[in-house]
């Protein structure tokens, strides 16, 4: 009893030494409450802390619903670029390649539609075969082209016909042909046709019916001819001289270890050789694919856009966001998890310095 | 200031926090607690300014489901609090409210004897001891309420206050 009477006399005591703010600092955060507490300056502060700040006064809910916003745009933006980008290549490979696959005899790989750009690569790369190239005048320059022909289904025959003839009259050769006879009638082939014959050929082929589609491309390999061609100069001036060390050589041993370096040395120059040989005939020899379509045979590529292009089309721009989605959870999930750790290790060590801060208060 | 019951905080519509009759009603309180813990003038004024900025800027997330406005309010201004303590790393001394000792004589000699002491027993107190004490008599919390700030239970609460009362007595024994 005594004891309580005692903790009642105490408590009013404390409560006689409650202390009371000061009537100026009361009347400044009355003055900035009135104000919806405005930031105090806060120059000092570092970035990081500014950040931190917004953040902790930020909800979760707000950061999750600006986070997703963000995720979402970039995932918009990505797809829109990686779509963009696909069309474009197609754009540029043309629609003849494509196309082709519908004829699944085609063994023939096609053709690579190089573009422009390509050769400008392929010079840029070999620095060294770009310096002894630098001064000359002749280049060598492969050439391809694709050419897609539209056809009545009774006129194919004929038509693959007429590209024989071309093929025949240009002195080129023919690669690879498919026919196709009935409802979806087509022809396909793949031609190699002299260079210096090509504008001719290409214009023979291209008269033989309406041309739908056409592409030629270029590519300068000037480099690697002039780089394979040195390398073989070379080569043949090391065997010269294997052979003039081996007419001199006097020990046995000598004359075999002559010999076998010899060897070595052809048949390094035999496949420079081949390596000349085949740039030669890329130069020499362009290729040539032919396509003549049909509209039956075209109709599901080439017709008009209708609802099955609009449901591809969409198909193709969903699979494009789930992947770009994908990838990006695979790349955000672990920075995610790593930030979510360091917040919770934060928090922890935070809790653990303001109890130690009130222990040794 | 803090003229406005407890019970009256606690009519918020629907959770929704009516942040200035919560400032009007605890601005005094939380001063209080601040600078019963820190015993530092500046200090205090310092942590109750940034502790209602603070929670003003989260009144959004108060979730009257898990707790009183007040004890919600106390527990960002023991985080400020706490935080003045981290950077100080030691305890300052008080400077508010300096207890007169030139009016300690005459019919109230006693009294004012006992301030004294009482004073001079709360600075020996751990400040874990002197925080239970401003939450409970200087903030006017209840156990309840302080045992949510905190972090322990209620009952907790009241043993340690008990504990801590013993101390204060004995530190002022004979003029009790």
């Amino acid at each position: 009893m005594e004891r309580s009477n005692d903790h009642r006399d105490l408590a009013t005591a404390l409560a006689e030494l409650r202390p009371a703010p000061r009537e100026e600092f009361a009347r400044k955060l009355d003055k900035r409450a009135a104000a919806g507490f405005p930031r105090r300056s806060r120059s000092h502060r570092t970035l990081l802390s500014r950040l931190r700040d917004h953040l902790l006064v930020s909800g979760p809910g707000r950061l999750l619903f600006a986070g997703s916003g963000v995720v979402l745009v970039a995932i918009a933006v990505t797809t829109v670029l990686v779509a963009g980008n696909a069309e474009t290549e197609r754009d540029s490979r043309g629609g003849l390649l494509n196309d082709f696959s519908g004829f699944s005899e085609s063994s023939e790989p096609a053709p690579q539609a190089a573009a422009p750009e390509s050769a400008t690569l392929e010079s840029s790369d070999s620095a060294g075969g770009a310096e002894a190239t630098a001064g000359r005048a002749h280049r060598d320059i492969e050439r391809s082209a694709e050419i897609g022909l539209l056809a009545e289904p009774d006129n194919v025959a004929d038509d693959s016909a007429a590209v024989f003839a071309a093929v025949h009259e240009a002195r080129g050769i023919v690669l690879h042909s498919t026919t196709r006879s009935g409802k979806r009638a087509g022809a396909q082939f793949e031609l190699l046709i002299p260079s210096a014959h090509l504008g001719d050929a290409l214009a023979a082929l291209s008269a033989i019916d309406e041309v739908r589609t056409r592409h030629e491309a270029t590519e300068d390999i000037t480099a690697p001819t002039v780089s394979t061609s040195e390398e073989l100069r070379d080569s043949r001036a090391r065997i010269e001289g294997l052979l003039a060390q081996l007419s001199a050589a006097e020990t046995e041993t000598e004359m075999d270890v002559i010999e076998a370096e010899l060897a070595r040395e052809r048949r390094h120059a035999a496949g420079l050789r081949a390596q000349l040989d085949d740039l030669e005939r890329r130069t020499d020899f362009s290729r040539v694919s032919v396509r003549i379509e049909t509209d039956d045979s075209t109709t599901e590529s080439s017709g008009s856009w209708g609802l099955g292009d609009a449901f591809h089309d969409a198909g193709h721009i969903l699979g494009i966001a789930a992947g770009v989605t994908l990838i990006g959870l695979a790349v955000l999930a672990p920075l995610a998890l790593i930030a979510l750790l360091a917040w919770l290790l934060h928090r922890a060590w935070v809790r653990t310095q303001r109890k130690r801060a009130l222990r040794n208060a | 200031m803090s003229e406005a019951p407890v019970a009256d905080l606690e009519t918020q519509v629907q959770g929704d926090l009516d942040f200035e009759r919560l400032y009007r009603s605890s601005r005094d309180d939380v001063y209080a607690y601040a600078a019963g813990l820190l015993r530092d003038q500046a200090a205090a004024e310092e942590v109750t300014a940034a502790a209602f900025e603070r929670a003003y800027r989260k009144r959004s997330r108060f979730d009257p489901e898990r707790g009183s406005a007040r004890a919600w309010l106390f527990g960002i201004a023991r985080n400020a609090a706490l935080d003045e303590l981290r950077r100080r790393g030691r305890q300052a001394e008080l400077s508010a409210d300096p207890v007169d000792t030139a009016s300690a004589t005459g019919p109230g000699q006693s009294h004012h004897e006992l301030r004294l002491l009482l004073d001079g027993a709360l600075s020996r107190l751990e400040a874990g001891e002197r925080e239970l004490v401003s939450l409970k008599f200087f903030a006017g919390l209840s156990n309840g309420e302080i045992g949510r700030v905190v972090g322990i239970s209620a009952s907790n609460v009241g043993t340690r206050l008990n504990r801590t009362m013993d101390k204060l007595r004995k530190a002022c024994d004979g003029t009790l």
